[in-house]
């Protein structure tokens, strides 16, 4: 029987481990301030099949371009990014960076979040804070309510029926007969215009 | 009123945050294979998220869902790769760093260490200097006390120590052994004491020929050493009694211990011519010790100690005998004994020394 062997092979293993179940938060925290590329490798494997996707159309279209040469691009560009930008969500970041690489028009231009992103952001750290607090959920839930009641009809009904009828996306969209894409676009305009009214409400109180 | 509460409670759902599709998820998804929730928590995603619609609407293509795979695992290695590259290099890096830094606080201990060392020695040897410094007056008064009480036994020879501690060392440690001896209650304070070493001895010496010389005979052996003190050991009498003239009290008590009577003086020299000149040479830097003690005595106003030293030296032939007499005078004068006074300016004038014309303008004032 062979005795145990302790290597750098295990320690990699169970570092990673521990690395996965971190946040992204936590991971682009650890991969800046510990300068832990072991963190930074985590977070972009965790969106690499993401990369993947995305760019597909990308390799098959555009002349010249090999997976060879653009995926060490792309993440040579996200780990130089990851240390200078200020990152709220890493899907938005990485979106982002994935077209700048496809339209190279737009390479030097840092990743800066939209303020209707910012916006929904907010809202959403204010509805996790309340879900320690009931009557401040209340309160919020109320105040939802109200503005939900000042949304269009159509956003009010896509609303309603995606989330609190939990209707699938393709229901719906079958039901307005609209496309799926429209469905999504009416859904996050009418998210973002309930957020906007929400952070509104705060700043005025 | 409860689906009231629930559907209350989903509101919240609008802004709720969901993590982008995973690996597995994203095939699955597109196959159909989620479980409704699972199905709904992803298209509430999928509202906000960009990436996760354009990658499933990028793999409802079936010619690249065919790319897909490879592909992505092929970037997953990618990274991976990197990552242990990285982190192998990252670990040298930090074990190279750690071992920088334990060198260099090696090297900063033993910087300190040898300051320290360094700074210690320094230390040491100013302290070895004060002790040193220090040293020569202690043993003086040590020796002084020591041989006080000598001259109370009649059977020891007065002039015998001197003229042992005078000619060699060897000697010296008989004459306390001898006065050990005579006196018993001495014998064990001079037991407990170090030896004395040359300089302190001398001081010893004088105080017996002062206190003993009237009393007893000297014999004649030791007055002969007693004529001839090495001239280096004169030498250290003088550098030992220079410390003494800045502080008056103390001396002052030695003084008394190290007056020579002029009656031992003048035996010295019809004994031995060679020797009068080295015996006219210690007198003088004696008398000139025991007239400017006396002077201290002066000043400070005690005038009985100051006459009493006076009288020691007013028998002396040196200048420092007519200086003597005339600050006895002077004394005398400032007792009010005029009479007194007056006969010994008499005597100053008599000798007819430098002190003659100041001695006259007295008299005539007197």
């Amino acid at each position: 029987m062979e005795p145990f062997r302790f290597s750098y092979v295990n320690i990699g293993n169970t570092m990673l481990q521990q690395l996965t179940n971190l946040s992204d938060k936590d991971l682009i925290s650890r991969a800046r301030k510990l300068k832990d590329q072991e963190a930074e490798g985590v977070l972009l494997e965790r969106y690499s099949h993401l990369m993947v996707a995305v760019c597909l159309p990308y390799l098959n279209t555009a002349p010249g371009t090999a997976a060879d040469d653009v995926f060490p691009a792309l993440l040579q560009r996200l780990s130089n990014s990851l240390k200078t930008q200020t990152i709220h969500k890493v899907n938005e970041w990485i979106h982002y960076n994935v077209k700048a690489i496809q339209d190279k028009s737009d390479r030097n231009l840092p990743f800066f979040s939209s303020t209707e992103s910012r916006e929904i952001q907010q809202v959403e750290n204010r509805i996790e804070q309340a879900a320690m607090n009931q009557k401040e959920q209340q309160q919020l839930i109320a105040q939802m309510n109200v503005v939900i009641s000042q949304l269009p009809a159509e956003e009010k009904y896509f609303l309603t029926q995606f989330y609190l009828e939990q209707q699938p996306l393709a229901q719906l969209a079958g039901a307005k007969k609209y496309s799926i894409d429209k469905t999504r676009q009416i859904l996050k305009n009418a998210k973002q215009h309930m957020a906007s009214i929400l952070m509104k409400q705060t700043y005025e109180q | 009123m409860s689906s009231n509460l629930e559907n209350n409670d989903k509101i919240l759902k609008i802004f709720s945050t969901v993590r982008c599709m995973n690996r597995d998820q994203l095939p699955r998804y597109l196959d159909g294979r989620l479980t409704d929730l699972e199905k709904h928590l992803l298209e509430q995603h999928l509202v906000d998220c960009d990436l996760c619609f354009d990658a499933l609407q990028t793999l409802s293509q079936a010619r690249y869902r065919e790319q897909y795979q490879p592909l992505s695992v092929s970037i997953s290695q990618y990274i991976r790769n990197s990552i242990r590259k990285v982190s192998t290099t990252q670990k040298v890096e930090r074990y190279q760093r750690l071992e920088q830094k334990k060198e260099s606080f090696l090297i900063y201990f033993w910087v300190v260490a040898a300051v320290a060392m360094g700074a210690g020695a320094v230390y040491l040897i100013q302290q070895q200097n004060r002790l040193r410094a220090l040293t020569p007056s202690q043993p003086i008064a040590a020796v002084d006390k020591v041989m006080e009480p000598i001259p109370t036994s009649h059977s020891q020879p007065v002039a015998a120590p001197p003229a042992e501690t005078a000619a060699a060392p060897a000697p010296r440690t008989v004459a306390p052994a001898t006065a050990a001896i005579a006196a018993g209650p001495v014998a064990d304070s001079l037991q407990r004491r170090p030896p004395a070493t040359e300089v302190k001895v001398i001081p010893a010496v004088k105080k017996d020929t002062l206190k003993a010389a009237p009393a007893t005979p000297k014999p004649a052996p030791s007055k002969d050493s007693a004529r001839n003190p090495p001239p280096a050991e004169q030498k250290e009498e003088k550098s030992t009694l220079q410390p003494a003239k800045e502080t008056p009290a103390p001396v002052a008590d030695k003084v008394e211990k190290k007056e020579t009577p002029p009656k031992k003086e003048k035996e010295k020299e019809k004994d031995d011519d060679d020797n009068k000149k080295t015996a006219d040479a210690q007198p003088s830097g004696t008398d000139e010790f025991l007239y400017k003690a006396a002077m201290v005595y002066h000043q400070q106003g005690d005038l009985n100690e100051a006459i009493s030293r006076y009288k020691h030296l007013a028998d002396s032939k040196s200048k420092y005998g007519e200086l003597s007499r005339y600050q006895l005078a002077v004394c005398y004068r400032s007792k009010g004994q005029t009479g007194k006074a007056r006969r010994m300016f008499k005597e100053v004038v008599r000798m007819n020394g430098p002190m003659k014309e100041k001695a006259q303008s007295a008299l005539d004032s007197l």
